[in-house]
């Protein structure tokens, strides 16, 4: 069981780095680049979800025991949403440099309070 | 099966537009219209399928284990009956703005009427997942729909907060389908018990954190006021009135399936965080300048209300959380349209450009005092009989320091509210030009008579026993599992 171990560490190491990134960092796009860290990180953590011990693909006709299927649609479901999150988000960023001609966030300051 | 419908009309609706704005043109502004009024009806009637007894549909035939279930009963029929509502004033106000105009404004509506109430109805955590993030996408669309800088920047900020929510419900929902390898609520409402408690602290700590951001509840609301204040009118009030209700019916529901009875601790975080937010909300609403952002400061604290009413878990309180959570849609609603009108009519936010507003915009005033009453507290009203029903659960349920701190907030709001009216009475400059808006203060007249009416609801016995069912309804979790798992 350590590869699952190792990929579940991995996964809130990520999530955490991710969530530092958007925290700490004033660049938007860097922003953004933690945006798609924590989804990576939860997306890993619901794919080792469906992991079994010596499973084959599960493609009929199975031949022993298959790995559980159902993350695998769950998280191709969850990297549409990211995506759109993140393309709506990158095109916000692209709309406020036009403006700002910077993507700073101390200098992209308008709303406040 | 209508509680498909009520999915799947708006989303035709949505796909069908874009169509007819290419192939026929002057049709746009009649089926807008005319869709806008079909989706009022789909939802309304969905509600009233699902008020008698639960009302079921299994997507594909399969049972509740396997497939996705979309199930209506009282606690979202109520809330399916506010969604239907406060979107059809919102579609009203910008239909009498814009006419039809900009058709993708109408895409991106329908997709939120669809994603909205596709989280009211669905039986699966993942489902809701889903429909969550469609319906976020559509708010950040909507915020950021005139394309102005604060518009953009906003819509930025709620949705980077809103993804770092949604990417903390996911995890729950991961951590929920590693524990339990399920994801049908009825189900995970059985199972969950059986797993090590430290698993559950974890998957209660994360969907909260998320909800709370969502919610925008107030250590971590700064996103709502900007996002709130920045969109335009009918979208400030839809995303007042209705967006938020969701995200609490979503914790509602959540919180009372899987943490109710393994997880007690759970409920008082929401009280906790509830009676942050009031006094937090009212604090930063008595420093605004600008009338639509003291609007949103008072919706963060109107949802610390609603959040109290929640906390206790009981029924009394969630029956009167969800009073309160009507009320303040039809107050926020006709509050934002009045507000929003005004400050385009005279071009400005600031309060103290709009002294003297009385003596030329007389019947707009009068609105906003009814509405801004209601909202206070004053005794008729509605505002005040939901606030009252709220003390007496919290009080009852052994959270004296919130119910003290709701009646602290409500003096606050008085206060801030108090100072805007004495602006818009007192003598000033006439205004700029004059412009005729019937519709906004036909919406905003009725949003204040249903606030006179739902004042009356508490005294009538019959009115208010279908109020109480709904909260002894949602802790009947019994119910709601057997009917789930019926099949």
């Amino acid at each position: 069981m350590t590869i699952i171990t190792l990929s579940h560490g991995t996964a809130i190491i990520l999530f955490c780095i991710g969530l530092y990134t958007i925290i700490s960092k004033r660049n938007l796009f860097k922003t953004v680049i933690g945006l798609s860290l924590m989804e990576s990180s939860v997306l890993l953590l619901i794919v080792a979800a469906g992991f079994v011990q010596g499973g084959r693909p599960p493609i009929l006709p199975i031949e022993g025991i298959a790995v559980n299927p159902l993350p695998h649609a769950f998280t191709l479901t969850a990297i549409v949403i990211g995506a759109s999150d993140l393309a709506l988000a990158l095109a916000f960023v692209i709309k406020l440099h036009q403006r700002y001609k910077t993507v700073d966030l101390d200098k992209i300051r308008g709303l406040r309070g | 099966m209508i509680s498909l419908l009520t999915v799947l009309i708006p989303l035709t609706w949505a796909f069908l537009i874009p169509l007819i704005h290419i192939f026929r043109k002057t049709w746009l502004k009649r089926a807008i219209l005319l869709f806008g009024i079909a989706v009022f009806f789909v939802t309304i009637s969905a509600a009233i399928s699902g008020w008698k007894q639960s009302a079921l549909s299994f997507l594909g035939g399969w049972p509740a284990e396997l497939g996705i279930v979309l199930i209506v009963d009282k606690l979202s029929a109520a809330f399916l009956f506010l969604s239907a509502i406060g979107g059809g004033a919102a579609f009203l106000a910008s239909y009498g703005r814009l006419k039809e105009g900009p058709w993708r404004y109408y895409v991106i509506f329908f997709l939120l009427q669809a994603s909205m109430n596709g989280v009211l109805i669905t039986g699966d955590i993942f489902n809701l997942y889903v429909f969550y993030e469609v319906f976020s996408l559509a708010a950040y669309l909507l915020v950021a729909f005139t394309i102005s800088w604060q518009a953009i920047e906003a819509g930025l900020k709620y949705l980077v907060l809103g993804t770092i929510g949604a990417f903390f419900i996911l995890l729950g929902i991961a951590y929920i389908f590693m524990a339990t390898g399920s994801l049908n609520m009825a189900v995970l409402s059985l199972v969950l018990p059986h797993i090590p408690n430290e698993a559950l602290t974890v998957i209660a700590a994360s969907l909260l954190i998320g909800l709370f951001i969502k919610i925008g509840a107030f250590p971590v609301h700064f996103w709502l006021p900007d996002a709130h204040s920045s969109a335009q009118t009918a979208v400030s009030a839809l995303l007042s009135g209705v967006v938020v209700k969701v995200s609490i019916y979503t914790l509602l529901r959540l919180s009372l399936l899987l943490f109710l009875e393994t997880k007690p601790a759970v409920f008082t975080v929401i009280t906790v965080v509830g009676t942050l937010s009031v006094l937090g909300g009212h604090l930063m609403a008595l420093r605004q300048e600008d009338i639509k952002r003291l609007l949103a400061y008072s919706t963060v604290a109107q949802i610390g209300y609603v959040l109290i009413g929640v906390g206790t878990g009981m029924a009394a309180g969630i029956s009167a959380a969800f009073f309160h959570a009507i009320n303040h849609m039809f107050m926020k609603v006709g509050l934002f349209i009045a507000a929003g009108h005004i400050a385009e009519d005279m071009k400005t936010r600031n309060i103290y450009d709009l002294r003297g507003l009385y003596h030329h915009r007389r019947w707009f005033v009068i609105v906003f005092s009814l509405l801004t009453a209601a909202i206070v507290g004053i005794h008729p009203l509605g505002g005040f009989m939901s606030k009252w029903y709220l003390m007496l659960a919290a009080t009852k349920a052994g959270n004296v320091i919130p119910a003290l701190a709701l009646a602290f907030g409500t003096v606050i709001s008085a206060f801030y509210y108090m100072r805007v009216l004495s602006f818009f009475y007192s003598s000033g400059d006439p205004p700029p030009r004059q412009t005729y808006p019937y519709w906004n203060l036909a919406i905003a007249g009725a949003c204040a008579l249903c606030c006179v009416f739902l004042g009356i609801v508490p005294l009538v016995p019959s009115l208010w026993k279908l109020v109480s069912d709904i909260g002894l309804n949602a802790v009947d979790t019994a119910e709601y599992i057997s009917t789930m798992l019926s099949k």
